[in-house]
């Protein structure tokens, strides 16, 4: 019937429990306000224990003593925490230790800094270093732009030159006429003859 | 007065520490382990706590004792800064010493002490 169950497994047993007048929960209190009273429990008077008036002289008594007690215990604890608080801030020992700390605190910045100089110049070296590559790189370049330029030139300077050789046979205006008797004259005779193993006559019929 | 610095950021109005026993979350059951805990007032008593102080363990070993364990120096830490104590947890200081006895661990047992003798006179009566 009731079953005692665990926050986490409420929403699965809210699921596979049937589904009752009052809510299947182990949590304080079954019932709420306007849930009736049981019928057993209907012509109940609810009474406190019974109070024993000598024990409760007696314990009243306990409770006073036990009570001096925590309150001095309590009182010298906090003074305790005090004094131990006071001590770290103001004591002896504490001087020392801040002293130590700044000094520590001290070398490592100075280590730190030497650190940082080190990398600097060895940082300054490597730039040096990649700038130094880069204009070697750039002499290089401008170099070999040079070189091919220069290749360029005399090229062009051999083909002016050859062309400029090719031109004094060319035919002009003034050379026509002369060219053409030139040509008249000179009849050139282009027929050959060839055979399947390569063999060139140039020598035909005609004249 | 000590300032308590941290109550767990969570905003609270009011409420003090306790150092209380909260049961440890082993989700076996019949199978209780409390952990001595200095906590404030108003979380759950298995929510989050500022500091263990110990722990307690319900169930006797087959030793027949129950072990407690207790960081003394904390507690008196956490008692200086103004912490409450809950009723089992006073009653365990009570028996380990730190405290004195408890008013109610006397009475008790001198409860179940006069049960005892009425059981055994009753008992030797119906004998007779």
């Amino acid at each position: 019937m009731l079953q005692a169950l665990c926050s986490r497994s409420l929403q699965a047993a809210r699921l596979c429990a049937p589904r009752r007048a009052v809510v299947v929960e182990v949590v304080r209190g079954r019932k709420s306000r306007s849930d009736p009273i049981a019928k057993s429990k209907e012509g109940r008077i609810k009474t406190p224990p019974p109070v024993d008036p000598v024990e409760m002289v007696v314990l009243k008594e306990r409770y006073e003593e036990y009570q001096l007690i925590i309150s001095a215990l309590r009182l010298e604890f906090k003074e305790e925490v005090q004094r131990k608080k006071y001590e770290a801030e103001t004591g002896s020992m504490a001087e020392e230790r801040a002293r130590k700390e700044a000094e520590e605190h001290s070398a490592l910045m100075a280590w730190n800094r030497a650190e940082n100089q080190r990398m600097l110049q060895l940082r300054l070296q490597r730039v040096q270093k990649e700038k130094e590559e880069v204009e070697q790189k750039e002499f290089e370049a401008a170099l070999e732009r040079e070189q091919k330029r220069q290749e360029f030139i005399k090229l062009k300077e051999e083909e002016l030159l050859r062309l400029q050789e090719e031109a004094k046979h060319f035919i002009t205006l003034e050379n026509l006429d002369q060219r053409i008797e030139e040509a008249l004259d000179n009849p050139k005779n282009y027929n050959f003859a060839i055979d399947k193993e390569g063999r060139v006559i140039k020598q035909t019929v005609l004249k | 007065m000590v300032h308590l610095s941290s109550l767990l950021s969570k905003q609270y109005h009011g409420g003090h520490v306790v150092i209380r026993l909260a049961l440890a979350g082993h989700n076996q059951a019949n199978r209780p382990f409390y952990r001595i805990v200095a906590a404030f007032n108003k979380r759950a008593r298995d929510g989050k706590y500022m500091e263990q102080l110990g722990t307690y363990d319900p169930l006797p070993n087959i030793y027949n004792e129950k072990l407690v364990s207790l960081n003394f120096d904390r507690i008196k830490y956490w008692i200086g800064c103004g912490a409450h104590t809950s009723k089992p947890v006073s009653k365990l200081l009570g028996l380990a010493g730190f405290f004195p006895l408890h008013p109610m661990t006397v009475t008790e047992a001198e409860r179940r002490r006069a049960a005892a003798l009425t059981e055994s006179s009753r008992e030797r009566e119906e004998e007779l």
